[in-house]
């Protein structure tokens, strides 16, 4: 029973760092209806900018961490404004758009590689404490923080998605971009906005992501392999779909380990995904449907 | 030392040319976003080594790594038969993904993450193709019988019959055509190929890991495909030779390798996103990308 504890509590603390990863990944492609792969690059290159300001310059850590954000968001804009919106404004297809979106990921990964090495990078905020026990199942205070931290955004994304006018315009563009132009919303503005929203919450993702792991040049593609896949068990483009199918994800992974050895954790996630792009592609929330879509 | 550096490049353009020729098929000609080719090579290069360190003669394990990729590439093509564009992409990168996983976790049959060393040279009737020349010429003319046999299909009717496929679905089922039949048989083709790259790039190399059948893998044969242009094969070969040949420059420069894989990735990376923007069609290319 303290087994079955234990799983359930890292799978919960996996599935809501993937849920972050998975509920940016959601905002960019629920309004601009394209696979962004390159999303996990922009957590790693994040992850690597904590490292920098935190680790090389010494700057305090929750500075480092608001300046991690607002660089993912800026990075977010640069690759929408300087990537993904002159490709659209050649009429390239989604296709073309996923293509660069990878060909974006392996650049950065590469780009991390060359600026700070291969080898990998940890960042000592939180020291490892004697953890609390729950129903014998230990938690440590990180961990702690970093469910907390997710619980947290996921309600303020929520009300920004439900309240403010920023949301809403990108919820009314998710829907029907047609119809939210007719009524006056500059599409392009809400598809950067998505951008940088989206991109700033990979930034949050990166600072819990680095607390909890090693930071490693190519762990953007693992990591969105993870929220990806999240995102689809859930229904794509749906952010609440996102949250739920990656906690679905993250109890599947350990809760897998319980019966197979454990490198096939990620075996898991891959699985899933397979399964659901093949027999359920509208996911568990998703309801739309288009075969050629 | 400068013939041998010339046989190896000549050897690794030989095996692209195969690979990406054979990805065009699926690809171009039949405009299936077919993004798991690297897997088909992986199974090609793993079913060929495998086979051949347990003392199978070369043909059989260069024939069951072609019956291999095609096999999964058959079984893949039937699970995908209602997927299009996007959804059709996705779900075959999640197969190389599954695919890697298997092969890094399958310990007791693929080494794990230590890979298959001592993979023996080929020897066909007798012939021991050795040292790098002879090898050369088995490489050169693999890629060669490919070209010549991948021509035939795809200018035969039935390659015209993958191209109105591609372009236009319904009107193909309206003249009476089993399109699914058809996506089918142009994927289990294309993997066959690449299992046939697979097996001679195990052979060639003598030693294969999982890493070289990661999606790092996918992005310059990505690139081969666009910029020679969709369902063009000349332009596919020249794609193969520049693409491969650039990267090769960069060993002039006297970087330190450390640098060198990285630096080459970015140029990759950075000439797709070029590709994409400036010139979609690539050199000989008639189609967009859909």
């Amino acid at each position: 029973m303290e087994i079955f504890f234990q799983l359930l509590l890292n799978g919960i603390i996996a599935g809501s760092i993937y849920a972050l990863i998975a509920s940016g990944f959601s905002i960019i492609y629920s309004t601009n209806k394209f696979v962004h792969f390159a999303h996990g690059g922009v957590v790693a290159l994040s992850a690597y900018v904590l490292y920098w300001l935190f680790s090389g310059l010494g700057l305090n850590f929750y500075i480092s961490s608001l300046l991690t954000i607002a660089f993912a968001g800026f990075l977010g804009f640069i690759v929408y404004q300087f990537i993904y919106k002159p490709l659209r404004g050649k009429g390239a297809s989604t296709s073309v758009l996923l293509i660069a979106s990878i060909a974006i990921l392996i650049f950065v990964e590469s780009l991390n590689i060359l600026l700070f090495g291969a080898d990998i990078k940890t960042i000592k905020f939180l020291e490892i404490k004697q953890g609390l026990s729950i129903f014998g199942a230990i938690i440590t205070p990180l961990q702690i923080f970093i469910i907390a931290s997710s619980i947290i955004l996921f309600f303020s994304l929520h009300f920004f998605m439900k309240k403010s006018k920023l949301g809403r315009a990108m919820r009314a563009v998710s829907g029907n971009k047609d119809v939210a132009e007719i009524v006056g919303i500059d599409s392009v503005k809400i598809f950067r906005w998505s951008f940088i929203i989206g991109s700033a919450i990979a930034g949050i993702a990166a600072v819990l992501v680095s607390l909890e792991q090693n930071i490693q040049p190519t762990m953007g593609t693992g990591l969105i392999i993870k929220g990806f896949t999240g995102a689809v068990i859930g229904g794509i483009g749906n952010v609440p779909g996102a949250i739920l199918g990656s906690l679905i994800l993250g109890l599947a992974e350990n809760f897998g380990i319980w019966f197979l050895p454990s490198g096939y954790k990620d075996a898991i996630a891959f699985v899933l995904l397979f399964v659901f792009l093949l027999f359920r592609l509208q996911g568990i929330l998703g309801t739309k449907f288009k075969k050629n879509d | 030392m400068i013939e041998a550096y010339l046989i190896h490049l000549v050897i690794l353009v030989s095996i692209y040319i195969i690979l990406s020729i054979s990805l065009q098929v699926s690809f171009g000609f039949s405009g299936l976003l077919n993004l798991g080719h690297v897997a088909f090579f992986g199974i090609g290069a793993y079913t060929s080594a495998l086979l051949l360190l347990s003392g199978f003669s070369f043909i059989i394990a260069f024939s069951a790594a072609l019956f291999m990729a095609g096999l999964f590439g058959g079984l893949l093509s039937i699970l995908t038969r209602k997927l299009a564009g996007d959804y059709l992409a996705l779900t075959t990168l999640g197969f190389s993904f599954v695919t890697y996983a298997v092969l890094i976790n399958w310990k007791s049959v693929t080494n794990g993450p230590l890979g298959l060393p001592g993979i023996p040279r080929p020897e066909i009737f007798g012939f021991m193709f050795s040292n790098n020349l002879a090898f050369m010429f088995l490489v050169v003319s693999s890629a060669l019988v490919s070209y010549f046999i991948l021509h035939k299909i795809t200018s035969s009717p039935f390659g015209r019959l993958m191209g109105a496929t591609r372009d236009n679905e319904l009107a193909s089922q309206s003249l009476g055509k089993n399109t699914k039949k058809l996506k089918t048989i142009s994927f289990v083709i294309s993997a066959c190929f690449a299992g046939v790259a697979g097996s001679l790039f195990a052979s060639y190399i003598t030693f294969i890991d999982p890493s070289s059948f990661t999606f790092v893998a996918l992005i310059p044969l990505l690139l081969i495909v666009i910029i020679g242009g969709l369902a063009s094969l000349p332009g596919t070969v020249l794609a193969t030779i520049i693409i491969i040949l650039i990267p090769e420059l960069l060993r002039f420069v006297g970087l330190p390798s450390s640098v060198l894989g990285p630096i080459r990735q970015m140029l990759f990376a950075t000439i797709l996103l070029a590709i994409l923007y400036y010139m979609p069609r690539g050199f000989y290319g008639k189609v967009d990308l859909e």
